[in-house]
């Protein structure tokens, strides 16, 4: 295997520099750029350079909501007006005495924060459009409450905006000061980015079961990404207001709400740089596009439509030269059963995983109806039957997905009862699914480390600020994710991006994804669809050598030959009852399998 | 003053009512959203504006002009916002397409005719009384609207073909069912159906190119509240809505009528199964 | 009743003609040089395990999915055709799991099934289906919903019939029905043979299609492991071993 054309990259993260940031040539560009530009040029540009910085406040925050975690929040311009009009406001004195406008700032913060989270909290129950919608509510109703309220924020006259302590109180000097706030917030973000918080945000975009079956509590991650990013908009709103130097409710529209949302798609999701060459992009347009400003919002308009319907990972994918190397073309999958032992290291034995009576009906259609099962730790479980026989939906039962209207579910004799999609993750459940889930933007090595989620111990803090923990979190899991893949024969792959992957590839990384849990169950749902003999005869090595190392494993399967070959014990399902168990043998040789299997 | 309130209500619910039909009409023929529903609104009142007032005109002309605006709107979004990103393995570009889309008529509504509100013509010559036309144009628009569509659905094969690529987009390609022609005559219904909204609605809300915003808004919660695809759920819904707005606008005035209306809005959407974004319509895993 | 082929079957052309079909979803290849032929005026069943890719032949062959290969019809090439086309050239499918348009009634169902007919034929062409059918004839103005999962099978075979085509595919009519229904649907289908129309039938139920085809083919693991006429002898065992054995090495 050629390793320059499929290299991993450096498995470093350091303190200043987290793998989201992609290449350092154009950041180190910009930095240059932006640290000497009162030097080539004047204030005019130092101004639309400082609107820059204070947009890309925001747009840093909503990029983690918008590119990551991929929320629909379109009305963002509510955080800026509440941030603008709390600064604002306890700066100049107009309800109590004036306060100092740092303070003024972080009290705008905690607002944004408060507020992102009311904002947010409807975008766990409603589907995408109309989450959309609501959030244009929100930047209606904020604004509309501005104007209102005119004792404290002025109504339509408006107030004065901040004014921060000298040196940064002239206009290069605030410019030096949003510059600061700006690159903090690259930073924090590209942390988290980077971080198993980042991974777990796109997984949850672009497979939200998979991630909920790598444990992944969607609500509470969700709330706190909303929390930051309406932190860092309410501050980006205090330090527009001191730009504007007075801000009135007009200043806050829709259209720029819907701008900064289009900044984040234009620089493309799951990126740092593309996005803030977005929201640069944003900030001089209408300085091109005189004499209307409403040609530039035409134009970035038109630039959205182009790049979804062309270059839908927008700038980024543009500047993204690594993953345009060809790959090899006559990979084979090599699994190495013997690095199992190295990453499933039992603590304790687990007792036995089993399914009592259990029932469940579809509308009017019983898919389970009255079924018991049970998987022993060490063995493979084969579970076969027609189209429609309930297989698939006995496993949603197992790993959690469903829960049984009758009977129950069992480990080591205690019921199940955890209704939580991502409560089975912590028991040591692992699955895999009929069609692959992943993040076809991630790298192969992210995509597998995202199954080691919950094994970290630093908190979202610790990763937004880069402290120890964070880097103590990544080291371990990049390392068994590594062995995970080497285990089944992609460590080669590591560093490509999934979605340039073959269908069999991604059935194996599903599975070194689940093995990250060091799982005491795996649940197989016909892992060897779509791929070639050999490819079966590789997996059914793996799976049997996984087995051997303790896990109990359930292999859901329509491939006879695969069952029969390394299956302990075969279970039988036709219309939601079991049909027969037994041996392989017994079951070859079972008149009405045969009849139910081919039919008649 | 209640006789005013009501017939305000009515009248601006009636025009939500159909610009939530126009959400629902494209949902049907597509099961996707468009931002372009508010758009058209807008559209419809503009051009009524600038072909009668502006080029002079006679009110039929204006009219039948307008709407055939809106329907090549309707088929401009399929076409170029809708069509491209059906195939695509991922789920929610439409959202991104049909925003471009509908921003992009906008702005270019806000530059070409200008950002300030402009006057409506009065399309019958009739003196100014309390049942005035500005209220009754909108009702009429949607009874007219509501069963227009209940003879195209229920009488007409291609209303029947309608209905059944909404039901089960599979099985009527399977029957050869030509599915794209009839997804962009879907499209272009649509489009007339909110251009009338916004014709009709003109005298009422002026043509504005703001009125896009607030219509986009305030048509989609008669879908939200009434049931995706839902026309007669968007009527009631929108009736309701308009009255409510009004009757808040009144008793407590503009703001806190804002927020009375979101925040109801909110609370119905989050209790209502419709909109919960766990509903499993099929199996997901 | 009329006949559906304007010419007698000839035993020298093939009327379907499929030649080293390859289809599959997204990344994942499910058909690997598939080759299969009808004649016209026979009926052909398609046996095979679950997964092996008999649903995907049909939709290639209807123009549900691109494929790539040689698809040949009466004669004309089928390459880039979708579903309107094969339709209209007398190729009728109907599709697994009796989806009828729950929403409309049983003759509204018909009609759209003859929506690129002359408006004139159209009601000619809803009686000589519902023929076929009396059970749902005398329901013909009910809901599609209001019909048994039976009914609503007779009903999806009924919109095939309604285009007369050539050639009648159908996806395991017998799925979900009980045996004197499915007993009906075939007699169904004897009729069609003697009117000269071609079926492809695919079926799980291996007795009841083999006492009614005139030929199988036995699909597993993307390509056709056996054909044979069903005259001959020994087929079941034959049948189970194909499905069984080992697949030869698969082309990537």
């Amino acid at each position: 295997m050629d390793m320059s054309t499929t290299g991993v990259r450096p498995a470093r993260t350091s303190l200043l520099r987290s793998p989201a940031l992609g290449s350092t040539l154009p950041w180190v560009l910009l930095t240059v750029i932006a640290v000497t530009l009162p030097l080539f040029a004047g204030g005019y540009w130092g101004v639309i350079a400082t609107r820059a910085c204070v947009y890309w406040v925001l747009v840093a925050g909503l990029n983690l909501l918008v590119g990551f975690a991929g929320q629909l929040a379109i009305g963002w311009v509510a955080l800026l007006t509440v941030g603008a009009y709390v600064t604002s406001v306890l700066a100049a004195g107009n309800v109590m005495p004036a306060l100092d406008p740092y303070l003024a700032l972080a009290i705008a913060g905690v607002a944004g924060a408060i507020f992102g989270v009311i904002v947010g909290l409807p975008a766990l129950r409603l589907r995408t459009f109309y989450y959309a919608i609501t959030t244009l509510g929100f930047a209606t109703i904020v604004r509309q409450i501005v104007l209102a309220w005119a004792s404290v924020t002025g109504g339509g006259v408006g107030v004065p905006g901040p004014i921060f302590h000298p040196p940064f109180d002239s206009p290069w000097g605030f410019y030096y000061l949003c510059l600061i706030f700006a690159a903090v917030c690259t930073w924090m973000t590209a942390n988290i980015a980077g971080s198993r918080f980042g991974r777990a945000l796109t997984a949850l975009r672009d497979a939200e079961v998979a991630a909920e079956a790598s444990g992944i509590a969607k609500s509470k991650l969700l709330m706190v990404v909303f929390l930051f990013s309406g932190a860092t908009a309410a501050i980006a709103g205090g330090l527009f207001a001191s730009l504007q130097s007075y801000i009135t409710p007009d200043a806050f529209t829709t259209e720029l709400s819907v701008l900064f949302f289009i900044g984040v798609l234009i620089g493309g999701r799951g990126s740092i740089i593309g996005p803030l060459l977005g929201t640069i992009l944003l900030t001089v347009l209408p300085e091109f596009a005189a004499p209307l400003v409403a040609w530039s919002t035409f134009l970035y308009a038109v630039l959205l439509l182009v790049i979804v319907l062309a270059i839908p990972g927008g700038i980024a994918e543009l500047i993204d030269f690594k993953n345009r190397r060809p790959l090899q073309s006559n990979r084979a999958i090599v699994p190495r059963p013997d690095l199992l032992k190295r990453l499933l290291t039992q603590d304790t034995e687990p007792g036995r995983l089993t399914l009592e009576q259990v029932a469940l009906s579809f509308g009017g259609v019983r898919a389970i109806d009255g079924l018991d099962l049970t998987i022993i730790p060490g063995q493979v479980h084969g579970l076969i039957g027609p189209n429609g026989s309930g297989k698939t939906t006995t496993l949603n039962v197992i790993s959690g997905y469903y829960t049984p209207q009758g009977g129950v579910a069992k480990l080591d004799g205690v019921v199940l009862t955890e209704l939580a999609h991502h409560a089975r993750a912590h028991m040591r459940i692992a699955r895999t699914f009929q069609t692959p889930r992943i993040v076809g933007e991630a790298s192969v090595l992210e995509n597998v480390m995202i199954g080691g989620t919950i094994d970290g111990r630093g908190t979202f803090v610790e990763s937004l600020l880069s402290l120890p923990r964070h880097h103590k979190d990544e080291k371990m899991l990049r390392e068994s994710a590594m062995l995970a893949l080497s285990a089944v024969g992609l460590e080669q792959l590591a560093g490509v991006r999934a979605d340039r992957l073959q269908h069999s590839e991604l059935r194996f990384i599903e599975i070194a994804r689940a093995l990250m849990l060091r799982p005491a169950f795996l649940l197989l749902d016909e892992p060897a669809a779509g791929l070639s003999a050999e490819e079966i005869r590789r997996l059914g090595a793996l799976v049997v050598a996984i087995s051997q190392a303790g896990t109990g494993v359930l292999l859901v399967e329509h491939h006879a030959d695969l069952i029969f070959d390394i299956c302990h014990h075969v279970t039988v399902l036709n219309l939601g009852k079991m049909l027969a168990a037994g041996t392989p043998a017994e079951i070859r040789s079972h008149r009405e399998v045969v009849n139910a299997y081919l039919g008649g | 003053m209640v006789l005013s309130i009501v017939l305000s209500g009515l009248a601006i619910g009636c025009i939500y009512a159909l610009i939530g039909i126009a959400y629902n009409v494209m949902y049907s023929a597509s099961r996707v959203f468009s931002f372009t529903a508010g758009t058209l609104g807008m559209a419809g009142g503009i051009l009524g504006s600038l072909f009668i007032l502006k080029m002079g005109l006679p009110s039929w002309s204006g009219f039948i002009l307008a709407l055939a605006g809106g329907a090549m709107l309707g088929v401009v979004t399929e076409i170029v916002a809708v069509r491209p990103v059906l195939k695509s393995l991922d789920q929610h570009l439409y959202v991104l397409s049909t925003l471009a889309l509908a921003l992009i008529v906008q702005q270019f509504a806000a530059i070409e005719w200008g950002t300030d509100a402009q006057p409506f013509p009065r399309i019958f010559n009739l003196e100014r009384n309390n049942f005035d036309q500005q209220f009754w144009l909108p009702m009429l628009a949607c009874v007219v609207t509501i069963v227009g569509l209940e003879v195209l659905y229920r009488r007409t094969l291609i209303g029947h073909a309608f209905l059944a690529i909404a039901e089960d987009n599979y099985a009527a390609r399977a029957l050869g069912l030509p599915e794209r022609n009839l997804r962009m005559t879907s499209y272009a219904l649509a489009g007339v159906i909110g251009a009338l909204a916004g014709f009709a609605g003109g005298q009422m809300m002026l043509a504005f190119f703001d009125n896009a915003t607030q219509l986009t808004f305030y048509g989609f919660v008669p879908v939200a509240l009434g049931g995706m695809g839902n026309n007669r759920g968007a009527v009631v819904a929108g009736i309701v809505l308009g009255l409510f707005q009004q009757a808040a606008n009144f008793l407590v005035g503009g703001v806190f009528a804002s927020v009375a209306v979101f925040a109801a809005f909110i609370l119905v959407l989050l209790a209502r199964p419709e909109g919960l974004a766990n509903v499993a319509l099929g199996r997901r895993v | 009743m009329p006949t559906s082929a304007a010419n007698p079957p000839s035993a020298a052309e093939p009327l379907l003609r499929v030649t080293g079909l390859s289809t599959g979803y997204g990344k994942v290849g499910v058909l690997r040089g598939v080759d299969l032929t009808i004649n016209a005026g026979e009926v052909v069943a398609l046996l095979g395990p679950n997964g092996a890719g008999k649903t995907t032949l049909l939709r290639a062959i209807s123009g549900l999915l691109p494929w790539q290969g040689s698809v040949s019809f009466a004669g004309r090439d089928l390459s880039g055709a979708g579903p309107r086309e094969t339709v209209k050239a007398g190729l009728a499918h109907v599709i697994e799991g009796h989806r009828v348009f729950t929403q409309q009634s049983v003759v509204d169902n018909l009609l759209l099934a003859a929506y690129d007919l002359p408006r004139g034929e159209r009601s000619a062409r809803v009686e000589e289906a519902l023929g076929y059918f009396p059970e749902i004839a005398e329901k013909r103005h009910q809901r599609a919903v209001a019909l048994s999962g039976g009914q609503q099978q007779m009903l999806a075979v009924a919109q095939g019939l309604v285009q007369r085509p050539r050639l009648l595919m159908l996806d395991e009519p017998s799925a979900g029905l009980s045996p004197v229904l499915v007993d009906r649907v075939f007699d169904v289908v004897r009729k069609l043979r003697e009117t000269g129309t071609a079926v492809l039938l695919v079926e799980q139920l291996i007795e009841k299609a083999l006492a009614l085809a005139d030929r199988v083919y036995a699909l597993a693991r993307g390509s056709i492991v056996l054909e044979a006429a069903t005259s001959e002898a020994d087929l079941p065992h034959r049948l189970e071993h194909a499905y069984f054995a080992s697949a030869p090495a698969a082309a990537e």
